[in-house]
């Protein structure tokens, strides 16, 4: 994708004409010592030239240039988070505890740093293993356990739809916070682990 | 004897380096090779003139751009891509008429488009009938690809049928979600246009809204043909709802929100993507301050691969916006080029006698990196790349206050 090539002649550009050689004759048919030495110069000013010329116009690897800020991606175009399933509470957790994983993979750029998750309800909190901020580099993904405390039952809606996580994440382009919505499995999910939670409680 | 030897080596250089020059430049020069061989034409389908021709114009216009980049790139070896703008006006009618006669014309081999649903609803059995591959860049109504019954047993409708943007079924719940913890909104009245669009819109909106506490205080339907929504409005007032949910286009929500505010409530007025457009500011006046949409994508100066199509776009000097879908659009058109490079890929550089139904196949399978990020198709023909935006008004113009990405 190099666009610099060789230098072409320009328009119009011609090679001067040699001059005719003298009209045989006089000679002798052997090449006397200044006419070798000169062919031998001008051979090594033409295997010179060559050499120059292709060494000047071999190709190119340009060395990599450090990415133009503006052209990095956004974190939130490269980062994707999807739902793994239900995890074990922490051992002593209360009834009203409980955590699942979910997978954050980095597909491209710079890398990423999770400064903080969390989600949209009052009644609930949440802590991540690892603990906010983390670090994940392109083409890597790592899992992480999203541990859940309901502080209060009467707000948090036992049977939402459409649930996310709002996750802020930061690279060298930006820091965006970005809805991830886990999908229909991570609805079911919650629900049943809000349902079991608040149960406990009232019960 | 030395001027003549100087000659001979300046003659002997000159011929040297010219030799190599030709020998270099072969690689790097045009190969002159010729791409008008084959015209490919891509239909477009939206409402070029009326009430939505914002968007309409900024749809045909992009998928023009995508035509004349892959013209210019040479992007299809031997094809030249037309395209052939037809105005359905938002019509059903009109749309089903278009789509018959993009049918008709033997060189169409894909179509981008419609704007509305319910215009969608009466073209796709016309294309499918044809094998005739269609792209919307704006419908958002679940039932186009995944059945009346979407809810509960998604099946797919036609196998022709593809859309780049994403559905209700995500863009409903993901606004009840702003309005209840974002906006701390709890009361809402739901104002739909009875419309396939509208109706379905706020439907998954007011189920997600109940399912997260909150209330709703009043519903009612608009007739989009008037403006005075004067009636309405009083009924709002009178709820004691602390939001509005509209379902419906910027043609009536601009003048509904102005009249909302008018009676003396003075609360947002929320909708989905069909009231994402400057026009709508516009029409609602000053007051409109506050309002909400969600709107389809991540916002374009967030995507580094929008830059060249904002750029691209600027510079082909087209007089209207590319607005809402124009992103999508490109897309959509992208992925029937993808389609057909594949199909004439495959068959020796020529098109096949049911290129058509190759391209159609060909689509299923497109993967590329667009203007709207990754594009592929799902086994309903729905997008892959889920992302979209709340924006508010402020200043007098939209702007991004929160995106999301659906991943499940």
């Amino acid at each position: 994708m190099n666009a610099i090539g060789p230098v072409e002649p320009g328009e119009g550009t011609t090679a001067p004409r040699p001059e005719p050689r003298p009209a045989a004759g006089g000679s002798t048919g052997h090449p006397t010592a200044p006419r070798r030495a000169l062919v031998a110069v001008l051979a090594a000013v033409l295997l010179l030239a060559a050499g120059g010329y292709l060494y000047a116009t071999r190709p190119h690897v340009p060395p990599p240039a450090p990415p133009v800020p503006s052209q990095l991606p956004f974190p939130a175009q490269v980062v994707d988070v999807t739902f793994v399933g239900p995890h074990a509470a922490p051992p002593g957790a209360s009834p009203q505890t409980f955590a699942f994983e979910v997978l954050l993979s980095v597909d491209a750029g710079p890398e990423v740093t999770v400064t903080r998750v969390s989600q949209p309800y009052a009644g609930l909190s949440l802590t991540t293993a690892p603990r906010t901020p983390f670090r994940t580099a392109a083409g890597t993904a790592r899992t992480i356990v999203i541990t859940m405390h309901v502080t209060e039952c009467g707000t948090v809606p036992e049977n939402a739809g459409l649930p996310f996580l709002d996750v802020t994440l930061r690279n060298t382009r930006a820091i965006q916070e970005q809805s991830f919505i886990l999908g229909p499995r991570y609805a079911r999910a919650l629900s049943q682990a809000l349902q079991v939670a608040c149960s406990n409680e009232s019960g | 004897m030395r001027q003549r030897s100087l000659i001979a080596i300046t003659a002997a250089l000159a011929a040297g380096a010219l030799t190599l020059t030709a020998c270099g430049s072969r690689d790097s020069g045009d190969k002159g090779s010729d791409s008008g061989g084959t015209t490919v034409v891509i239909g477009v389908d939206a409402p070029l003139t009326g009430d939505l021709s914002a968007l309409g114009l900024g749809i045909k216009n992009s998928v023009d751009l995508a035509a004349k980049t892959a013209n210019k790139k040479k992007y299809v070896d031997g094809v030249k891509f037309e395209i052939k703008a037809l105005d359905d006006q938002a019509q059903p009618s009109s749309g089903q008429q278009n789509a018959s006669t993009l049918v008709a014309d033997k060189d169409v081999l894909g179509v981008v488009g419609p704007l509305n649903s319910s215009v969608a609803e009466s073209m796709q059995k016309v294309f499918d009938d044809a094998k005739l591959v269609q792209i919307s860049p704006a419908n958002t109504g679940p039932a186009l690809t995944q059945g009346a019954n979407w809810q509960t047993k998604k099946e797919r409708q036609y196998k022709s049928y593809f859309r780049t943007a994403t559905t209700d079924a995500i863009q409903g719940p993901f606004a009840a979600q702003y309005v209840v913890n974002d906006a701390k909104k709890k009361k809402v009245f739901v104002i739909d246009d009875k419309k396939t669009y509208g109706a379905g819109l706020a439907s998954t909106f007011t189920a997600e809204f109940k399912k997260i506490g909150g209330q709703v205080v009043g519903t009612d339907h608009i007739d989009p043909d008037t403006k005075d929504f004067s009636a309405v409005a009083t009924k709002v007032k009178n709820s004691g709802a602390d939001v509005v949910y509209y379902g419906g286009e910027y043609p009536q929500a601009g003048p509904l929100s102005k009249q909302i505010k008018a009676s003396g409530a003075k609360i947002p007025v929320v909708g989905g993507d069909g009231i994402y457009d400057p026009t709508f500011i516009k029409l609602a006046g000053p007051n409109s301050a506050g309002d909400l949409a969600t709107s389809v994508g991540a916002p374009v100066e967030t995507l580094a691969s929008a830059k060249q199509f904002v750029a691209d776009y600027k510079a082909g000097g087209y007089k209207e916006e590319y607005a809402a879908y124009g992103g999508y659009s490109y897309d959509a058109a992208w992925a029937i080029i993808e389609g057909v490079k594949k199909v004439v890929d495959d068959n020796g550089g020529k098109l096949p006698d049911d290129a058509r139904a190759k391209v159609t196949a060909a689509v299923q399978n497109v993967s590329f990196d667009g203007v709207t990020g990754k594009v592929s198709f799902d086994e309903f023909g729905d997008a892959t790349n889920k992302q979209l935006t709340v924006y508010a008004v402020e200043n007098g113009a939209w702007k991004a206050v929160k995106s999301g990405t659906f991943t499940g």
